[in-house]
């Protein structure tokens, strides 16, 4: 398990230059499993993400964003301005040896500054560089600017998947079109790393936010060509056996009817104490639906007599499934995920230290999350890359730092 | 353009529903050899649908839109009843020549079965397991089913979702089967990887919480300060405007994401300086959030009697990011994704049927659909090729009914 030490993708270098979650995710999923990334960022105040509320402890400061440094973990930071000609002759020194590069500027700028594919190339035939943006690096948008809520409406996510059928577009939490883009990317970069072991060449992936976000509501587009309708969100409004967030005494609870054996209510009924559930009007799963408010109204009461705990606990004996609706905090303390050793701790300078999600997956009972660096201070790694691994001297690194180049 | 990037990589999925055979079809796509083991038991999958005009046809076992999305996607299928003993002799006769055993049973089955990890390991030294579950392998809650909605309840993600000031909603119905479908891409690809350098195999035990809980993160970070996320719809912490908008139509709507006061002023501009927007009270961002109610109120008078998708154009030529609320029916005829060929249309059940691609693209490696396995369609070449079967000796599984092609004649229509 020599290879367990630094994880997996040990001694693959990632050089990280974006400017939205997305490509920012995708370099974190790699360098927690061990890849040597680099985050460069602008001289000043760096990555926007800094800039994001809220902030460990209150007032904003650019390394104590939850944003930044949820998304930056076991990344080395360094600052050059690609603004200037000096600090995109460093950058290009620096991909000589680079394995990957992720970026997310406007299509076609990074080709402009001169540090686009084919110039990385020129210095890194087997460089592969992603390009991750909201609408992809071709097309008739492929200028328009977004963000997470514009890519939930382009991608249709947004009308089709979350909130209630009789009100506006609700959307989802914490910009999840951003993260899918990131873990398709991960995909894409392993692919072509493969592809690399085979003919040693390089290539340049295009990564689509929009295009993510329409791929994961699970049958939007074919639903279509086969239903000839929308699909449309609220479909679930009613299900108060399926999916509904119902009171408990310390929190919520949404049900499911399965592991029933297909006699749903016949078991609810049983486990919640409630013979009415029996009804013949709540038999099918369209008379639920069409007397949903009875239903609920004789669901919840018994519900709120159970605690969250318990009610995992004991349905969980009886091989019954339910979604216990935690807080993050009730996340951040499960004695489950707790015993399992899902998070890792990190220490931070500005922020002391904080217990980080993994990766969701363990590698021969292990979690490969590597513990190595929480989220740079903005320039934190200059000396140490640019000096003592790209051989600059003292007086040069300060000589670009008095010009803004560093 | 072929699929040979993971020619002659072979895996064994023992797989159902959703997330994991969303991850193992990423591995298809890349011209893995996925051998996807079904069973007459369980079809639940293939009655899934949906079907052309929601009607099963004679067939119907091989017409759900979702396998060629996901379900057998570039996939062979074997249909195998793997918990008899010629069936499971003809699995492990199959995971000596496989580089990966995928199942997403509950933790225990595959013991039960004699597949665990160790079991297998002993037949193929160098395999590679993963184990796809709702909360892993270890822990009190290992035992516990899930659905994808139940694991947008326990990995936090659903308290966040909501209007602001109102009550938690279920995020949705599957983003986490596709969280966890390509994190399971993400953790085989890189146990391959791994295996291509070391020659060792590998046991991942991969959880759908624990997936959900890494789409939170900046709010697992919170909790531990005591900082409380609140909903905000399609609002934003700090960013005002930022919200939807009613246009003209039934149903239709305007993403409108005002970053700042550089955004704002050609937000203005693109409204012709109204005199409403003209006031103190919007020129700085920490201002125009604190009154982002009134904001959104004036917007919305502006856009709504307009086309959302003129206006969506109009707005990002002013540099403001904007978005229409697209509906299925406006993604398949859109001109940008039409240019990018992003709708794949195949022909399926009697008609051309329209797919999202996969949304990334990587020069010489084409991840479209390419195939949709019928029940069974591999049963031969599979015992043939990989298990070294004679063609007796598949014939004897085949009257013995350890495999099959079709449901079982008492099996109804879904």
């Amino acid at each position: 398990m020599s290879d367990a030490m630094g994880g997996i993708l040990a001694g693959l270098k990632v050089l990280e230059l974006t400017q939205a979650p997305s490509g920012a995710f995708c370099a974190k999923l790699l360098a927690d499993q061990g890849a040597d990334t680099i985050k460069l960022e602008a001289p000043g105040w760096g990555d926007q993400m800094r800039n994001e509320p809220p902030f460990i402890g209150g007032e904003p400061h650019p390394d104590r964003s939850t944003t930044f440094l949820a998304l930056n973990t076991n990344k080395r930071g360094i600052t050059l301005d690609l603004e200037q000609a000096a600090a995109r002759s460093l950058l290009l020194r620096l991909a000589v040896t680079t394995d990957v590069v992720i970026e997310s500027f406007a299509p076609g700028y990074v080709d402009h500054l001169g540090v686009g594919y084919d110039a990385l190339r020129d210095v890194n035939p087997g460089v592969i560089l992603v390009s991750i943006t909201y609408f992809g690096q071709t097309g008739p948008y492929a200028n328009y600017k977004g963000d997470d809520l514009i890519a939930q409406a382009m991608g249709g996510y947004l009308y089709a998947v979350t909130g209630p059928a009789d009100k506006p577009p609700m959307g989802t939490a914490l910009q999840q079109m951003e993260l899918t883009a990131g873990r398709n990317g991960v995909i894409a970069v392993m692919a072509a790393l493969m592809q690399r072991d085979r003919t040693a060449a390089g290539t340049h992936i295009d990564v689509s936010v929009m295009e993510a976000a329409i791929a994961t509501p699970s049958m939007l587009i074919q639903n279509y060509g086969y239903l000839g309708r929308n699909v449309r969100r609220g479909a679930g409004d009613k299900f108060v056996m399926d999916g509904m967030h119902l009171p408990t005494r310390d929190g919520e609870v949404s049900l499911t009817t399965a592991g029933t054996g297909g006699r749903p209510m016949e078991v609810w009924a049983e486990f919640l104490g409630e013979p009415r559930l029996l009804d013949p009007k709540f038999a099918t799963r369209q008379s639920r639906n069409d007397n949903w408010e009875a239903l609920r109204d004789l669901v919840a009461p018994k519900l709120a007599q159970w605690t969250n705990l318990e009610l995992m606990r004991e349905t969980m004996a009886r091989g019954l499934v339910i979604g216990l609706v935690q807080s993050p905090e009730q996340v951040a303390n499960s004695p489950h995920l707790t015993e399992r050793g899902y998070f890792v701790e990190l220490d931070h300078r500005e922020v002391g230290k904080l217990k980080y999600p993994g990766p969701g997956f363990f590698l021969d009972g292990a979690n490969p999350m590597q513990a190595l660096y929480a989220a740079p201070r903005l320039g934190e790694h200059n000396e140490e890359i640019l000096c003592r691994e790209l051989g600059l001297s003292t007086e040069e690194l300060g000589r670009l730092r008095a010009a803004r180049v560093v | 353009m072929s699929a040979t990037l993971l020619e002659g990589v072979r895996v064994l999925t023992l797989e159902q529903v959703h997330a994991l055979p969303w991850g193992t079809a990423f591995l298809a796509d890349l011209g893995a050899q996925v051998i996807r083991i079904e069973s007459v038991e369980h079809l639940q999958d293939r009655k899934a649908g949906p079907f052309p005009n929601g009607k099963p046809g004679p067939e119907w076992w091989n017409e759900g839109a979702n396998l060629a999305y996901f379900g057998t996607r570039n996939k062979q299928s074997l249909c195998l009843d793997v918990t008899k003993p010629a069936g499971k002799d003809v699995f492990l006769k199959l995971v000596k020549h496989c580089d990966i055993v995928t199942d997403n049973f509950r933790p225990g089955t595959m013991r039960r079965l004699g597949f665990d990890h160790e079991s297998l390991a002993q037949v193929n030294p160098r395999i590679i397991t993963l184990s796809s579950t709702a909360y892993g392998h270890t822990g009190p809650w290992s035992r516990a089913g899930s659905r994808a909605r139940t694991i947008d309840s326990v990995c936090g993600m659903s308290y966040l979702t909501g209007f602001e000031g109102g009550p938690s909603v279920r995020a949705s119905n599957n983003y986490m089967d596709h969280s966890t479908g390509n994190n399971v891409a993400y953790a085989l690809l890189l146990a391959l990887y791994r295996r291509s350098r070391t020659g060792n195999g590998m046991r991942i035990d991969l959880s759908m919480q624990e997936t959900g809980v890494s789409c939170i993160g900046p709010a697992i970070l919170e909790a531990q300060r005591g900082i409380t996320r609140p909903r905000l719809g399609c609002s934003h912490l700090w960013k005002a405007p930022h919200n939807v908008y009613p246009c003209a139509g039934s149903d239709r709507w305007i993403a409108i994401a005002v970053t700042n006061d550089v955004e704002w002023n050609a937000l203005k501009q693109a409204m012709g300086t109204p005199a409403w927007a003209e006031t103190a009270l919007y020129d700085s961002g920490q201002s125009r959030w604190e009154h982002r109610h009134d904001l959104d109120a004036k917007l919305a008078e502006w856009t709504a009697t307009q086309d959302d998708k003129t206006l969506l154009h109009s707005l990002q030529a002013h540099g403001v990011r904007a978005g229409a609320v697209l509906t299925a029916a406006d993604l398949v005829s859109d001109p940008h994704l039409k240019q990018r060929e992003f709708i794949q249309t195949i022909e399926r059940a009697g008609g051309l049927r329209t797919y999202a691609s996969r949304p990334f693209r990587i020069p010489g490696i084409s991840m479209a659909i390419r195939h949709a396995a019928d029940l069974g369609e591999h049963n031969e070449p599979v015992l043939r090729d990989v298990a070294g079967l004679s063609s007796e000796e598949i014939d004897a599984l085949a009257t013995d009914g350890i495999i099959a092609q079709r449901p079982r004649a008492e099996e109804r229509a879904p």
